[in-house]
């Protein structure tokens, strides 16, 4: 099945006096997909998914959405676009119901649409006890999925999701992930943007790497492992290892960086067969005593690492 | 028209404030009104408890304790001072005269003051100031046109007995006194602001939360349209506090406000005056960003304007300085105009000219206001 931009951003540029927030930034995404936007602070996300928006101005560039170019006023546009913000935006003085349905009454006009628009939505985020509380009285997670009915109540085509799980348990995380994998399979396209790399590994079918402003890298997890190095981790708990061990460490085949801390030595390896017999092999034949050893494959974080040289939430 | 249905949904929210707000304004409207509305055309004399020390003992001092003594219990006192000032730490007794030797000569052909001495700040010793002088006068007056000074104090006692009928002139149609209704008037400035300003800002706050802005401006609802239907919400609220004020007179007073021939006067006053509290209401929205602080702040704009610009007061007990001040305030406007059409049933040139000024300067007022909230706002959206 041949599947079709529902959002094509290309070289985009804005900028706040001399900071360049978005440095020539492109990126297409297809209608389907759960599509994770990845950065540490101040890369350009937030920015990028505004102008998205037609919240912000952008000094260049073209942003399509649905084949047609977004401005503040494609309001036919909008119509199909649900938008679950980082903060809860929600209103203080009214119920759960009322918030639910005054934000699906800025879409659809008809009552009785609405009505079982609203029943839905809060079916769907698992509300049906808390429909008469006011926000002030739900904990941080039943404020985040009500912040989430708020935004998908009016079943649209695309959403966009800035930091929905941001100050969440793990059972609501959970509930929360397994609800965007369901409006996913319902057809909607979904932009997710979160800290949690695991979320973001978990549930997107592709995935953009940005920092500076500029995607660094784009594809699904898979290919963005194979884009880097490290093809396993290997950590040994080793007590008294010398810079002359570590250096004959160093000098192994396609080992080609390695840390020791804390009695913990880590080893990152290129893509290659018994990497892990071959470490075991060299510490036996230096006479050293360890402890637990465990090899990993390469995650998402590690690919983060390599391709932006900082952890995520650094 | 889901923004306009929202905004009244969170009207709603405080509707209690609303009505806690207007139980105070009629308790107080009802309490003054009874307090000083019944009794504007009526006069009662006071009687004093009150010494006369007479070292002279002639004819005039004895006169002197006889004309007193018509309007006051005279009490018995020794001349001695620490007598005289522990009587008067009590309250025994408010005013005393010292009438001294040679009175006659000395106070009625040489003109010099009687020594009082007063309980302090008693305004019932001004009134008895009063007497004496008109009694000196009086005999004085007598005695130069021929009459003996036996004569002159019978005479003068004579006419004291005499009671004269004051009848007030009619200007306004309620035989010269305050129209009850206009007290109600006089203190609606502060119901309008306390009120108005109170449930918009509360809402002002809720639209302007940043979040929920971004969300509304995401939304497939134009940003015209959203912001005419926060307007419409201020119009559907403005109006309904408008006819609930107008109603209390004409439930509470009925015809005698109904056949007021400046009835539209006073309903265009307080138009006016809503107009002038929605503009403060969305200023202060526009100011204060949490909801905490809300009361404190409607009670300081509401009291504080109320105080300075007669509302709660007449104008004629406020110093020149606070009224010099207040004109910079609309509510002093309101109460200008208030008192026009509370004190005339038919307008002179000036009166309507005076009428018409204050009228104006409410409108521009309530356009400054409106401008300035504007300005700040547009500001806060740039930066």
């Amino acid at each position: 099945m041949q599947s079709t931009n529902i959002i094509q951003i290309e070289n985009l540029v804005k900028r706040y006096q001399n900071l360049v927030a978005l440095d020539h930034l492109s990126l297409s995404i297809q209608e389907g997909e759960i599509f994770g936007l990845l950065g540490p602070n101040g890369s350009g996300k937030t920015t990028a998914i505004n102008c998205l928006l037609a919240l912000l101005k952008y000094d260049k560039g073209t942003i399509t959405i649905l084949g047609k170019e977004m401005n503040p006023n494609s309001y036919d546009i909008k119509k199909q676009i649900g938008v679950v913000m980082q903060n809860v935006a929600v209103f203080e003085q009214m119920s759960v119901r009322e918030n639910i349905d005054y934000f699906c009454g800025l879409y659809i006009r008809d009552k009785a649409r609405r009505r079982q628009l609203v029943e839905e939505a809060i079916a769907f985020t698992g509300l049906e006890d808390f429909t008469k509380m006011r926000p002030k009285k739900l904990s941080g997670g039943l404020l985040r999925r009500l912040n989430i009915a708020c935004g998908i109540v009016h079943k649209p085509r695309l959403i966009i999701m800035d930091e929905p799980t941001v100050a969440v348990d793990p059972q609501s995380r959970n509930k929360i992930l397994e609800g965007i994998v369901e409006l996913n399979r319902q057809g909607t396209t979904i932009i997710y943007t979160s800290h949690y790399m695991e979320e973001v590994e978990q549930i997107c079918t592709r995935i953009a790497i940005i920092d500076h402003g500029r995607v660094l890298a784009t594809g699904t997890t898979e290919e963005l492992k194979q884009m880097i190095k490290t093809g396993e981790t290997i950590t040994i708990e080793a007590i008294a290892l010398d810079e002359s061990l570590l250096a004959g460490i160093r000098g192994l085949p396609h080992v080609f960086d390695l840390s020791y801390e804390d009695q913990t030595l880590k080893i990152r390896l290129g893509t290659a067969r018994h990497n892990l017999v071959r470490i075991l092999n060299y510490l036996q034949e230096q006479d050293l005593s360890f402890g637990r050893v465990f090899s990993e494959l390469p995650t998402l974080n590690d690919v983060f690492l390599e391709i932006t040289g900082k952890e995520l939430r650094d | 028209m889901t923004v306009y249905k929202g905004f009244l949904t969170i009207t709603r929210r405080n509707i209690h404030m609303m009505f806690l707000y207007l139980a105070i304004f009629l308790t107080i409207a009802v309490m003054v009104q009874k307090m000083t509305g019944e009794n504007t055309a009526d006069f009662e004399q006071v009687s004093l408890d009150i010494a006369i020390i007479d070292r002279d003992g002639g004819e005039l001092a004895q006169g002197l304790a006889g004309y007193l003594g018509q309007y006051h219990t005279l009490v018995d006192l020794p001349d001695d001072p620490s007598i005289i000032q522990d009587r008067m730490f009590y309250r025994e007794v408010y005013y005393v005269v010292t009438i001294p030797e040679d009175f006659q000569k000395r106070c009625l052909e040489g003109e010099e003051l009687l020594p009082v001495t007063k309980v302090p700040g008693s305004n019932s010793g001004f009134y008895v100031d009063q007497q004496i002088g008109t009694f000196l006068n009086d005999v004085r007056i007598m005695e130069e046109s021929g009459f003996s000074l036996t004569e002159a104090i019978d005479e003068v006692m004579e006419s004291s007995q005499e009671q004269a009928e004051v009848t007030l002139i009619d200007k306004n149609g309620f035989g010269g006194e305050r129209p009850i209704h206009a007290f109600m008037y006089q203190y609606m400035p502060y119901i309008l602001i306390s009120i108005l300003c109170y449930s918009m800002s509360y809402i002002m706050i809720a639209f302007r939360n940043p979040d929920v802005k971004r969300r509304m401006a995401c939304s497939s609802v134009p940003a015209r349209s959203q912001n005419f239907q926060i307007i419409l919400g201020y119009a559907t609220v403005g109006i309904a506090v408008y006819g609930i004020v107008t109603a209390m007179p004409v439930l509470m007073y009925g015809k005698t406000f109904l056949n007021d021939p400046n009835m539209p006067g006073y309903l265009l006053n307080s138009f006016l005056m809503t107009l002038v509290s929605l503009s403060l209401s969305f200023l202060i929205g526009t100011l204060v960003t949490r909801e905490e602080i809300i009361s404190a702040i409607v009670n300081v704009v509401s009291l504080g304007m109320s105080f300075l610009c007669g509302v709660f007061v007449d104008m004629e007990i406020l110093g020149k300085g606070v009224r010099t001040f207040a004109q910079f305030l609309p509510a002093y406007w309101y109460e200008i105009a208030n008192g026009i059409l509370a004190g005339n049933s038919s307008l002179s040139p000036a009166q309507q000219t005076s009428l018409y000024t204050c009228y104006g300067l409410q409108i521009l007022f309530a356009a400054a206001i409106l401008g300035v909230a504007m300005v700040i706002s547009r500001i806060r959206q740039t930066t």
